[in-house]
């Protein structure tokens, strides 16, 4: 963060003590140019690029060993194990390792993965249809008030919600509806996921809705503004051409806004796939095992961090910490993925270009 | 309720003295249409809030003419125009009182389904209001709302209403392209083929080319005599020149009352009210 400051200077920034004259006017002259005025933007427009290049540069070189020692089977493996803490470590592949260590990640993506799925599937549908109504329904004072729940409602901190989801909503999803899920969905392929044994309400159902209901606001206000945006005109000429409500969303007001709304979804995911402290308390954080169905209890990689942290700090080797620097990396990758992959859609699904200062 | 009469016989509550010229006396040079009424409003009172905006209105629209709403600002034309196809119903504090018949039927029966309504009388905006879909889509997006085609019967449709409004052989190689990426004219144009494509019986036009430039405000004007007297078409327009070119029958509102209404050229060269001749001579609005 101190780049930008001392980039600031030559241009004269808040120099300490009374400057020269000359300085002085350089400086007044710069102000009225703008110069200050780009350099400050273009720096403030770097500490983004460099943070994000710096957490990953730093996670590389932390990770590096356990790259090296874990290889592939980091994303085959299914055991997380840190190994024997208190005997002799051994040397593996150059890499100084406690007895037994034994890093695989598979259950904490899939867990991720899946989590974050359920959560989209559910959160988005439900947030653009808030949106919708709380624009084009609600009377203008209903809307607010519900606009203000769905401010708070994002405010409200995850390990509330995820005690929430624990002792309430987790035991109800678990007694009242995933029974009825489970017993009457048919045994096929993917569906069949949806079967068997329903769990105690810890597990990766009850963490993706979890994770839906904290999506949701997110998606819903940003798509709530956007909607608002859409120029009433285009929205008059499909009631006038005889759309219902629904044809005119679906096929003017959301079309207008898609990019927009997608933008938002992917914020939404990446709160879904990173959020750590909900999903920890409702997923059960069983390490090693990928669940055989939606109910059973699993984890995630942020969940596994979390939840590993302390037993990784008594590694005397230090390799549990670079196994979860490894772990932390494969959730920036998913996550920077999933941020260039819905870029990609949009700009597929979206050719349409939309007007610039035609003042529609 | 039925009003099926002709403009020369009289009316239930008749509209403001010499509001209505007589049809039957017209110059046979005139007479392109049966002048059979499509559109009448029976004294219709429509209020926004506590203010009428009209005020007993009696207008009758002719079947198969192009028709022209004129008036200073504020008058109520568009709001006249909007309330053929009810667009106005949503509005917030809207009322109204008295009747529109389309066809003889009232608009606001019960039986009648708003979008089935919408679909008989189109209607074209101030500013061309092209949907976030391609070229195609638009002109098609009506007929797919109301399932009028089937899917095999679609680009021959989307050919045909688009060679109607002379757009054909402008967009035939980019049917997928972005429909901003045309001329406001244009836009408008293909708004005009998009109304047109879910087979409209009445058309309404609000101020149509008051956001284009000459020569597209020609050729859309052009159309709108060509869509006579197949289409009854009804325009609002600030601009009394485009009136006098394209309209057949004039109606004057001022204040919201319907002030006179008649064939075009009586209205403009010799009208029966002090007001209308005050209009049209330029001398208030």
């Amino acid at each position: 963060m101190a780049s930008p400051a001392r980039a600031l200077r030559p241009g004269g920034g808040a120099g300490a003590g009374p400057l020269p004259r000359r300085a002085r006017a350089r400086l007044r002259a710069g102000i009225r140019e703008g110069t200050h005025i780009r350099w400050a933007g273009a720096a403030g427009a770097a500490v983004p690029v460099l943070a994000l290049g710096f957490i990953l540069l730093v996670l590389i070189v932390k990770a590096w060993p356990a790259i090296r020692y874990n290889g592939v089977g980091f994303f085959t493996g299914t055991t997380w194990a840190e190994g024997d803490l208190y005997g002799q470590p051994v040397r593996r592949a150059g890499v100084l390792v406690p007895a037994g260590a034994r890093y695989g990640a598979l259950p904490a993506i899939i867990g991720t993965l899946g989590t974050s799925a359920i959560a989209l599937v559910i959160g988005v549908p439900v947030a653009i249809g808030t949106a919708l109504v709380i624009v084009e329904r609600l009377p203008r004072r209903l809307a607010g008030l519900v606009g203000g729940f769905l401010e708070f409602l994002a405010g409200i901190p995850s390990v509330v919600v995820g005690l929430w989801g624990a002792v309430t909503f987790g035991p109800f999803i678990a007694r009242h509806v995933a029974p009825l899920v489970a017993r009457h969905m048919p045994d096929v392929p993917v569906l069949s996921y949806f079967r068997g044994s329903t769990g105690n309400g810890q597990g990766m159902l009850v963490s993706g809705l979890v994770l839906a209901i904290m999506i949701i606001p997110i998606v819903a206000a940003t798509t709530r503004d956007l909607i608002r945006q859409v120029p009433i005109l285009p929205r008059e000429g499909a009631v006038a051409l005889g759309m219902s409500e629904w044809e005119c969303a679906r096929r003017v007001t959301l079309p207008w806004v898609g990019s927009g709304i997608a933008g938002a979804v992917v914020l939404g995911l990446g709160r879904a796939l990173g959020e750590t402290m909900a999903v920890a308390m409702t997923c059960g954080v069983v390490l090693s095992t990928v669940p055989g169905n939606i109910y059973q209890t699993m984890t995630t990689i942020a969940a596994t961090v979390v939840q590993t942290v302390d037993t990784a700090f008594l590694d005397g080797t230090g390799f549990a910490l670079r196994a979860l620097a490894e772990l932390c990396l494969v959730l920036m990758v998913i996550t920077l993925t999933a941020n260039v992959v819905a870029r990609l859609l949009v700009r597929r699904v979206s050719a349409i270009a939309l007007p610039v200062g035609r003042g529609l | 309720m039925s009003i099926e009469a002709g403009p020369g016989e009289s009316q239930a509550s008749p509209p403001p003295a010499g509001a209505v010229a007589g049809g039957r006396a017209a110059p046979p040079g005139e007479a392109r249409h049966d002048g059979a009424v499509a559109l009448a409003t029976v004294n219709l009172t429509i209020s926004f809030g506590p203010r009428p905006v009209l005020t007993a209105v009696n207008a009758r629209i002719e079947r198969g003419a192009v028709t022209a709403l004129i008036g200073p600002t504020g008058s109520g034309k568009t709001t006249l125009l909007r309330t053929f196809n009810r667009m106005n119903d949503k509005v917030s504090g809207y009322r109204h009182a008295g009747d529109v018949l389309l066809d003889g039927r009232s608009i606001w029966h019960p039986g009648v389904e708003l979008m089935a309504l919408r679909r008989k009388v189109g209607m074209l905006f101030q500013r061309p209001n092209p949907f976030p879909m391609s070229i195609i889509d638009n002109v098609l997006a009506g007929v797919r709302a109301h399932r009028l085609a089937s899917r095999s019967a679609m680009s021959a449709i989307a050919r045909d209403r688009l060679a109607e409004v002379g757009l054909w052989d402008a967009v035939r190689d980019r049917l997928k392209d972005s429909p901003f990426r045309l001329s406001g004219g244009q836009q408008q144009l293909l708004c005009l083929a998009r109304a047109l494509a879910v087979g409209p019986e009445v058309l309404l036009l609000d101020e149509p080319t008051s956001s284009l430039d000459p020569v597209a405000t020609e050729s859309i004007e052009a159309l709108i005599r060509r869509l006579t007297p197949a289409l009854t078409v009804v325009i609002v327009t600030h601009n009394l020149a485009q009136a006098s070119r394209v309209a057949d029958r004039i109606i004057f509102l001022n204040d919201g009352r319907l002030v006179e209404h008649g064939r075009t050229r009586q209205v403009f060269e010799n009208p029966a009210q002090q007001e209308t001749a005050r209009y049209v001579s330029g001398r208030f609005g």
